[in-house]
């Protein structure tokens, strides 16, 4: 339940703004200038935040799509991202959203037409170069679909640009638009995973990995393409056996002819988002591991780091070629 | 006070009029501070709940609010609560609301107070004005003081850590000209609980964050002990604060019982994290 919807004056009688509030009957609406007079000033409690967010809509004047960061890619020679969402439902403790803002309330950009435009020059300027955009970097791209409808309508787009791959990345449980759909090969549908044991400790307010998978299985089955995105890896004990078991439990339940890429990333924070992260949750298990500082960010020491990533990535090639494994390395 | 433990707890009123207060000075059993002021201070025996009498206007909450700051010592967990009576011809004579917006005439932005969450109290649009307004058509609740109290107290702690409520005094129905002392006693007295409900909360937000931001519990042991430069405390109350959720006091300090050197007792702390295996099955 979302108490307080901030709205810009600017786009109060927009028909998305509308479309939008017909799920929030109830939420007092208070109009105002800029989202930025509530979103990201200083003098906020993002933890309390985080307990009872706010919804704010807006208006996006510019940064439409950006060029990804090194290290995103799943193969492609130019990523670029697009979020028409800042922060998430779900309250990950590995997830930078926490040091990203120092607001946990929720922006919606509600001119979807601008991110269209913007997504269609990039096109058009890389027509011959193999170009993955990635929607939900600043956000879960999927999580609030049944009341954005952002994916359905960003999909239109790639109906035309078939070459031209986008990747939806989730923890959601959202099955829809894509059920309604027929398969897109140029779409990849990708969920951050993780054991089930960590997962309950660390994904909190997210779905949990059963029905993740379950969802992968059921969306995989229709024909849609499955990115499997196991970022971060998290160290523990027994680590190994909790990831043989979830990617066993994955591999054997889905089928592979519909996976498009499974990439490993490890726990990483920059230095100064640590810091924020750590003053935030000073209790978290998370940060009870064995983490140093090593080239300006706070990670696990390399050893661990590719112990892991090796361990399960001999695991996966048991079942998948070595042309669809990446590595996440930001 | 809801069996908190009180002594973790920061609460700040800034009130307008003596009659707005009487009611929260007598159920927190404040009493005026021994001591000459520049304003009348009220706290109670355990010094958690302190009550500022700020007068009338914009200048005398801006003023009283950063001078009770400073004499209460106050901290970053405090809340700040403002309370008093307002204009209005939206809402109902007599009943509470909370304000999440303030404007005024002087500043064309308007701020935006957080609300206490999962309050069935309504809420409505303050408008801070400093002369007494008759013509209450405009806005939805009407003060003298609101703005410059929020304007300060933000200045002062996040704004999650701040509230303010009025209870409706005068409208179209009932003139501003018929307010007396005991007419706003009674308006205050008469949603005591509801407002009582709403401090409660403020109460656990100020004790919760007490609590995240409270050194570890062996910190001021391990310093007294050992010559700690400033850069090496820090580390040490960030290796604590990991290290408790999976070590006990005892553990800790015969893991460091023999160190000789501020150096040495860090150096240990931490090979012990950097060997913690987490087990995920108990978190």
């Amino acid at each position: 339940m979302i108490e307080t919807i901030y709205v810009e004056e600017a786009i109060k009688n927009h028909p998305r703004t509308k479309f939008i509030l017909k799920n929030f009957k109830k939420s007092r609406i208070i109009l105002i200038d800029k989202y930025g007079e509530i979103f990201n000033k200083r003098n906020q409690n993002f933890r309390i935040q985080k307990s009872n967010p706010c919804l704010i809509l807006a208006h996006k004047k510019d940064g439409f799509v950006l060029p990804a960061p090194e290290g995103f890619g799943i193969g492609s020679s130019k990523n670029f991202y697009f979020s028409h969402m800042y922060n998430c439902i779900y309250d990950c403790r590995y997830c930078f959203l926490q040091g990203m803002y120092s607001s946990a309330n929720y922006v919606i950009f509600v001119n979807f037409e601008d991110f269209d435009i913007a997504i269609k020059k990039i096109i058009e300027k890389n027509i011959n170069t193999k170009v993955t955009f990635f929607s939900g970097y600043d956000c879960d791209s999927l999580a609030l679909e049944n009341v954005t409808g952002f994916a359905k309508h960003i999909l239109s787009i790639f109906k035309t640009y078939t070459q031209i791959e986008i990747e939806f990345r989730t923890k959601s449980i959202q099955k829809q638009p894509f059920l309604s759909l027929k398969p897109m090969k140029n779409v990849i549908l990708a969920y951050s995973l993780m054991p089930k044991l960590m997962s309950n400790s660390l994904d909190n307010k997210a779905p949990s990995i059963s029905k993740r998978i379950s969802v992968i299985s059921e969306l995989a089955s229709k024909g849609w393409k499955i990115g499997l995105r196991f970022d971060p890896l998290i160290h523990g004990e027994n680590w190994k056996e909790l990831y043989k078991e979830l990617l066993e439990n994955i591999y054997n339940n889905i089928s592979i002819d519909c996976l498009h890429s499974v990439s490993f990333g490890t726990l990483r924070f920059p230095k100064r988002m640590f810091k924020d992260i750590f003053k935030l949750y000073p209790n978290e298990p998370l940060f009870t591991s064995p983490l140093s500082l090593n080239n300006n960010m706070i990670s696990y020491d390399i050893e661990i780091e590719e112990e892991m990533t090796s361990y399960c990535k001999n695991l996966s090639l048991r079942y998948i070629n070595e042309d669809k494994i990446f590595k996440c390395s930001i | 006070m809801n069996n908190i433990n009180i002594k973790k707890i920061s609460i700040r009123f800034v009130i307008a009029l003596k009659e707005e207060a009487q009611v929260i000075l007598n159920y927190f059993r404040l009493k005026l501070v021994n001591e000459k002021t520049i304003y009348p201070i009220y706290k109670n025996e355990e010094e958690t709940h302190w009550l500022i009498i700020s007068g009338i206007g914009r200048s005398n909450a801006a003023a009283s609010t950063a001078y009770l700051y400073s004499y209460s010592k106050a901290s970053i967990y405090t809340s700040w609560i403002n309370i008093g009576i307002a204009g209005s011809d939206k809402g109902n004579y007599g009943d509470l609301y909370l304000v999440d917006k303030i404007s005024t005439y002087q500043r064309k932005k308007s701020t935006y107070p957080s609300t206490m969450p999962k309050s069935t109290l309504p809420k409505m649009h303050l408008f801070t004005s400093d002369i007494p307004i008759s013509d209450y058509t405009s806005y939805e609740l009407i003060d003298m003081e609101g703005s410059a109290f929020f304007d300060i107290a933000s200045k002062l702690t996040s704004k999650e850590f701040i509230c303010l409520m009025k209870v409706i005094s005068d409208g179209p129905k009932n003139d501003i000209k018929e307010i007396t002392k005991s007419k706003i006693s009674n308006l205050i007295k008469v949603n005591l609980y509801k407002i009582i409900d709403v401090v409660s909360y403020y109460e656990r937000t100020s004790e919760a964050e007490f609590l995240i931001i409270d050194k570890p519990e062996l910190f001021n042991d391990i310093k007294s002990k050992w010559h700690f430069s400033a850069t090496q405390s820090f580390k040490l109350e960030s290796l604590l604060r990991r290290i408790k959720i999976f070590c006990n006091k005892k553990d800790i300090e015969k893991l460091i019982k023999n160190c000789e050197t501020s150096n040495s007792v860090i150096n240990v702390l931490n090979l012990k994290i950097k060997n913690n295996l987490v087990n995920w099955s108990k978190f």
